[in-house]
């Protein structure tokens, strides 16, 4: 219980420990980010969390202020790819891609092939493929063909699963996400709605 | 509905219209009665409900039992929250500390410090809310390292990599 409740406090201060961790400066700028975010409806958390995590790793304030910029960025685009009726982590997720690489074309293919579903697993997937050396078209490809023959969360874990120890055998990344994708939704019953290749 | 008869009725809102005549003391007598009001001494019970005192300092008590329990106890999202394990193994490791957006990216968290299982494997075990977070694994205070298990995150904004955890928003 104590714990539970020391968490909570914890996980419910970013705000405050963001002004007591960066210069004024820095905070100044990074507040007017978070605040315009916060108007525009984006999930400001994600932004606050960012900077904290530069302060935590000792970065530069200008650094610091730059990547908050740039994730808003990311984080409007990625709203604006998924839909605006799509939850914070979905974003979140969502922005992660695109500064992995991922088109903002492919999030919205994404989501009109997975209507309903959420998407915050698929896209997490789908980032860790591409910054595993995956071209990000190949694996934009791979996860819409997983989507699309109906892969559940866990499903999409274990081919991340799959893909990764391939990747860390030595496999080509492309090679090993386009067989692993196949195989994947062979088993599940989609496998006819594979696509390889762009 | 009861009708009312038009000449009443005027008769009303004219009385209603006219100006109340107000003598040049009545200013005066206002602030008078304020004053008083204002030098009297504080009473936070009302004469006309007399309480006991000791149902007064209840009341407070409660207040007080009511805003610690909002501020210290588990939010909404908290409730929700899943136990994840974390695992890292780092034989050469003094400490391990789970570091992310769940614990506002501070490494002085007791809570998130793994413990040292034997063989090199650390572990921790923490309630985390749902959603969508990135993490990382702090090795003796200085070397961040990804969670080799998990999903990784293309964000080294900071020159460190991070891994990606997603907890479902499920009962």
């Amino acid at each position: 219980m104590l714990l539970t409740a020391s968490l909570a406090t914890a996980q419910r201060a970013p705000l405050a420990r963001l002004n007591k961790v960066l210069d004024a400066p820095t905070r100044t700028a990074v507040l007017a980010i978070i605040d315009s975010a916060r108007v525009a409806g984006l999930p400001a958390d994600v932004l606050v969390n960012k900077a904290l995590e530069g302060a935590g790793k000792r970065a530069d304030g200008p650094l610091i202020v730059a990547a908050v910029r740039s994730l808003a960025g990311e984080l409007r685009r990625s709203r604006d790819a998924l839909g605006h009726a799509s939850r914070d982590a979905e974003i979140t997720a969502g922005a992660h891609a695109i500064h992995a690489g991922v088109a903002p074309t492919e999030l919205t293919q994404l989501r009109r092939s997975a209507m309903g579903r959420q998407l915050t697993t698929p896209i997490t997937v789908l980032t860790d493929l591409v910054s595993r050396g995956v071209p990000a078209a190949t694996a934009s490809t791979a996860v819409l063909s997983l989507e699309r023959a109906g892969l559940r969360d866990a499903e999409f874990g274990a081919y991340q699963r799959s893909v990764r120890q391939d990747i860390e055998r030595g496999a080509d990344p492309a090679a090993a996400a386009t067989t692993r994708a196949r195989g994947a939704a062979l088993r599940h019953g989609g496998g006819t709605s594979f696509v390889t290749g762009r | 509905m009861r009708d009312i008869n038009d000449t009443k009725l005027e008769a009303i809102v004219s009385e209603l219209r006219r100006p109340a005549p107000f003598d040049a003391t009545f200013d005066r007598r206002v602030m008078r009665a304020v004053r008083t009001v204002a030098t009297r001494p504080l009473r936070l019970i009302s004469p006309l409900m007399p309480m006991p005192r000791w149902r007064v300092y209840s009341a407070f008590a409660a207040v007080a039992v009511a805003m610690l329990a909002v501020a210290i106890l588990p939010g909404r999202h908290a409730m929700r929250a899943k136990p994840v394990q974390f695992v890292l193994v780092a034989p050469q490791a003094k400490t391990v500390q789970v570091v992310g957006d769940f614990n506002g990216w501070d490494p002085s968290h007791a809570e998130f410090a793994a413990e040292n299982r034997g063989g090199g494997v650390w572990s921790l075990t923490a309630p985390i809310p749902p959603g969508h977070h990135r993490y990382g694994f702090l090795v003796d205070d200085s070397l961040w390292v990804p969670d080799p298990a998990a999903p990784r995150v293309a964000d080294e904004d900071f020159g460190k990599p991070n891994s990606a955890l997603v907890v479902e928003d499920t009962p």
